[in-house]
């Protein structure tokens, strides 16, 4: 929760904590050192699914308590099948929106507005990271780069984050995705 | 150790950590919605109760877990087992019907007693109560499990242990990310 860039030290062969101190670490470079703005819709959208199911589930918490039970049976039914279906559309929302996408950062250039998405995933057991950056412009046009390298790439032996080799990757995709556009 | 232990939470940014947050609250009103669920299925107030005591022995024995209904179109019957509450009783009791009188207007009172007691419930009830009516009753027994409810039974005799394991899951759920 800090902004001075500190050093960030993880279990490396927990792959979970190993996934989200790289996410971070990109983050990072894509909104500090690349100076894209971080837009927070797609994060916030889910938060607001949850704090709804959560308000839900606490209506009815408080339904009941008030009005005892064969008394709240409407509403224990409409809160427990709007809960459920919430739960599924969460579900939708992460697998088919989200997505894993663990940042969006955007950033204008010239009259355009470019939008980069990094998503990132590691199977279970497995030391490979993977991450897919997607570039939309404005135009409609997107690109995407994948990388697929081990931990070791990004952490050292200490499980150190090497915010330094991190920087290099994401600045060599961010470039190769920026320069391709101007080719075209 | 402990250190390490809150690293995780204090890397999340603010997102991130609302949404561990809810992401324990989930945890918490899944399970609560799932008994409310229960409870409007089967038409009682509590579908699953545990068997705390021997009175129903051979039938049920402690720690017995009992699935409840109570649909209000289902007469109750002499030999069924009922679950019901007692004014100024916090739990309710498991006990087999004996008596019972049925008027035509549909209205109910019966005495009931447990397998293994050898006098009928009259003492049990409220001061001056002699009969259960259908709003005492909180469901009939459908079906049962054995054993499985130890563990409330542990629980519930030993609270700082259930205090304990609750707050492991919780710090567990709070402290780790996905």
């Amino acid at each position: 929760m800090t902004e001075t860039p500190e050093v960030v030290k993880i279990n490396k062969w927990d792959g979970a904590a190993a996934k989200n101190a790289i996410d971070d670490a990109i983050r990072e470079v894509l909104t500090g050192d690349l100076k894209c703005k971080e837009s927070f819709a797609l994060i916030d959208g889910r938060l607001f699914l949850c704090a709804l199911a959560v308000g839900v589930a606490l209506y009815a918490l408080l339904w009941d308590y008030l009005y005892p039970f064969p008394q709240s049976k409407l509403v224990l039914i409409i809160c427990v099948s709007s809960y459920f279906i919430l739960m599924g559309i969460l579900t939708l929302y992460t697998t088919f929106k989200e997505k894993g996408i663990f940042v969006v950062a955007k950033e204008k250039v010239g009259n355009n507005t470019r939008v980069w998405e990094a998503s990132s995933y590691v199977k279970k057991h497995d030391d490979k990271y993977n991450l897919v950056l997607v570039m939309r412009d404005s135009n409609g046009k997107s690109r995407e780069a994948s990388v697929n390298k081990s931990f070791a790439n990004f952490i050292d032996s200490n499980g150190t984050i090497v915010q330094n080799l991190v920087l290099n990757e994401i600045t060599k995709i961010y470039n190769s995705l920026s320069t391709e556009k101007k080719e075209k | 150790m402990l250190d390490s232990l809150f690293d995780d939470v204090k890397r999340m940014n603010k997102r991130q950590f609302i949404y561990q947050v809810l992401s324990f609250g989930m945890i918490v009103s899944s399970a609560l919605m799932i008994w409310k669920g229960l409870m409007v299925v089967t038409g009682s107030e509590s579908p699953i109760v545990v068997v705390l005591s021997g009175s129903m022995e051979p039938a049920f024995h402690r720690g017995d877990l009992l699935f409840l209904t109570n649909y209000p179109e289902e007469p109750v019957r002499v030999g069924e087992i009922v679950v019901f509450k007692v004014e100024g009783r916090d739990i309710p009791i498991v006990h087999r019907v004996l008596k019972l009188h049925e008027k035509s207007n549909g209205t109910v009172k019966f005495l009931t007693k447990g397998d293994n007691n050898s006098v009928d419930d009259r003492g049990l009830y409220a001061q001056g109560q002699l009969w259960l009516t259908k709003k005492d009753v909180v469901g009939r027994a459908r079906g049962f499990l054995p054993y499985v409810g130890m563990v409330t039974i542990y629980m519930n005799e030993y609270p700082k242990f259930k205090f304990a394991v609750l707050a492991c899951l919780a710090i567990y759920v709070l402290v780790h990310r996905e």
